[in-house]
């Protein structure tokens, strides 16, 4: 399936930091894991929504019209909130076939320079996200299903998330070889 | 600028920046992003993320984390070991048994797991050292483990093959029975071809015990009671039910296959409560962890894909580049060659997810110009894929099972492997001459395709 990362492996214990700058990456790790936490839930959720529907449907006859939304909500949630949590252990992967063919220091300037490149895409991508999420709060934006929710849900978990994994990486570009855990 | 220069300078800005090591998701949306800016509709960067969420947000490819939870839910439990041993016992009899038992093994843990590196680990590791222990060579033994776990992706419910019935509009139930007929057919291959090499094997084992008096395990008859058999029975049965049930809910019309992915996690999670006692916080919480981690960089590749998909199809580059492969005028099986030619060299880059998405605007147009049934060719793509799974540059299960037994030679495992990747190679060549190995199964079920 995956090239990938059936993630054999999960969290990395971190070095403590002792100076300020360290208070707020630690701070910055541990909102990351409680938000590990409640996306991992979130899904758990979501297949129990899927469920019910499957069982209300069937058993009950009864129709299933915001079911399908709900599981995407939580999981659009789940997948953006934790974006920021997988690039911490520098977990999207990239392709690493010439990288490893660069001496260790021109290896520290590419870093340097994707980890820059990155950053201003997920912080563009943030700004955009939030005026989406802007507008469809002022405009009152809902889905177009029956169930018809508010599109400023889904909107602002997207825009928290992004928000978050362009904080992630400004931290990275900051302090370079920190953290990186198996990806 | 004409559509070919832009179309360069897209693809060649891909490529860099990919090379560079920039994380595919992010590199992907920023060459999209960088094109909108410059080449399209200052409306249209507005609603980049509108785009990016509106594609996301469809329940079909959002089921993609649901069927990672349940995977991971199986592949963490003893299930895979459990599985083995089982078909170890009642197999064992046959010349090569142990080694048919391991595929037959990867191939039910696949079809539960959906995931090849995960088959290969949770098999593997059972299955490697007692095949080793029973005399195979390191090579044989890696290669039947590594080829088993490319079933993975072949066998509902595939990731590759949700993203595929999106990319190319194709009914993924379809789609999922029509991949059954070529698993089993590759089954039926990797099968026949452990029983062979076993009685090579177990020839010069012979002779060279017969002219030097060496003893090889491999001679040692097994030995297994019907009360072994019986005892692992249980524990595979529900296992065998999990999978069956999400089928029958699946074609016998009780669920869609979204709804399907929430039931089977859930089931998932629930059996290995039972059976294995998985359920504290503590114990649940790696797999979660791991769902959560395959599932975000997977679902931000998807959605950033396809928003390169969406400005590539904008800017025209995949409609000329498509009319330019119709206008060569090549004959069917050229292109075909071509195409999959092309998905074998961006296997070596590329994770399946996105050269399906990518390619998918650009192949998929010739290909039914020339008459190719998409779904058909939706599964040869995917075996193609596989196989991307078990060769170098990539090889992903090699690494898995390179983990898994550190003693056996990184070149043992790639010429035990070679074989499978010669075996793959026929299997698409038969799909090819006889296309309805795989149309048959969707055919009989859901009635002929509208072709």
């Amino acid at each position: 399936m995956t090239h990938g990362l059936d993630a054999v492996e999960t969290a990395t214990a971190a070095a403590p930091d002792a100076d300020a700058a360290g208070v707020f990456h630690r701070v910055f790790r541990s909102l990351n894991s409680l938000i590990v936490i409640v996306s991992s839930i979130a899904l758990v959720v979501a297949s129990c929504v899927l469920t019910y529907s499957v069982v209300t449907r069937y058993f009950l006859h009864l129709s299933t019209d915001w079911q399908d939304e709900l599981s995407v909500f939580l999981i659009v949630g789940a997948v953006f909130m934790s974006s920021a949590a997988v690039q911490a252990n520098r977990g999207h992967v990239a392709i690493e076939a010439i990288v490893a063919l660069l001496p260790p220091g021109a290896n520290r300037v590419r870093q340097r320079l994707v980890d820059v490149a990155s950053f201003l895409f997920c912080a563009f991508f943030a700004w955009k996200s939030w005026t989406l999420l802007e507008e469809a709060w002022v405009e009152n934006y809902h889905s177009s299903s029956t169930w018809a929710p508010p599109l400023w849900i889904p909107y602002s978990l997207m825009t928290a998330g992004m928000v978050l994994l362009s904080v992630q990486l400004l931290l990275q570009v900051a302090a370079p070889g920190e953290r990186r855990g198996p990806a | 600028m004409s559509t070919l220069s832009i179309g360069m300078l897209y693809g060649g800005a891909t490529l860099v920046v990919m090379f560079a090591g920039m994380p595919i998701a992010f590199a992907l949306g920023a060459v999209a992003t960088i094109f909108m800016i410059v080449f399209m509709p200052h409306a249209s960067v507005d609603t980049i993320t509108q785009n990016v969420y509106e594609e996301m947000a469809s329940i079909t490819l959002l089921s993609i984390p649901l069927f990672i939870l349940k995977g991971a839910a199986i592949g963490r439990s003893r299930a895979g070991q459990d599985l083995y041993g089982a078909l170890h016992a009642w197999m064992h009899r046959i010349p090569g048994g142990l080694g048919i038992a391991n595929v037959f093994a990867c191939a039910l843990f696949a079809a539960m797991a959906g995931s090849s590196p995960a088959t290969c680990s949770a098999i593997g590791s059972a299955g490697i050292p007692e095949m080793r222990k029973r005399g195979y060579s390191g090579g044989f033994a890696a290669g039947i483990i590594a080829a088993g776990g490319t079933l993975g992706i072949l066998l509902p419910p595939s990731i590759t093959m949700i993203l595929y019935a999106v990319a190319a509009e194709q009914s993924l139930g379809r789609l999922f029975l029509a991949a059954i007929g070529p698993a089993l057919l590759l089954v039926a291959l990797f099968a026949g071809y452990a029983m062979v090499k076993f009685q090579s094997e177990f020839r010069r084992a012979k002779a060279l015990y017969e002219s030097k008096g060496i003893h090889s395990e491999l001679l040692r008859p097994d030995e297994l009671s019907l009360r072994d058999k019986f005892v692992l029975l249980p524990r595979v049965l529900p296992f065998v039910i999990l999978l069956t049930g999400v089928m029958v809910a699946l074609y016998g019309g009780y669920a869609t296959p979204s709804e399907t992915a929430g039931l089977g996690a859930m089931l998932a999670l629930i059996l290995i409560a039972l059976i294995y006692q998985v359920w504290s916080p503590r114990e649940l919480s790696p797999i979660l962890t791991a769902t959560l981690r395959e599932s975000t960089m997977l679902m931000l590749i998807i959605g950033m894909s396809l928003l390169y998909s969406y400005v590539m199809s904008y800017l025209h580059i995949s409609q000329s580049t498509a009319q330019w492969i119709v206008s060569l005028e090549l004959s069917r099986w050229v292109l075909l060659t071509a195409i999959l030619l092309m998905v074998v060299v961006l296997g070596f880059f590329l994770p399946p997810v996105s050269i399906i998405l990518m390619t998918a605007p650009i192949i998929l147009p010739p290909l039914k110009a020339a008459n190719f049934d998409l779904i058909w060719f939706g599964v040869i793509m995917t075996i193609v894929m596989e196989m991307g799974l078990i060769h170098p540059p990539v090889g992903l299960n090699l690494f898995v099972i390179k983990n898994i037994a550190p003693d056996i030679s990184l070149k043992d495992v790639i010429w035990g492997v070679m074989p499978f990747v010669v075996l793959m190679i026929i299997a698409v060549i038969l799909l090819c001459v006889f296309p309805s190995i795989s149309t048959w199964l969707s055919d009989a079920v859901m009635g002929p395709a509208t072709r």
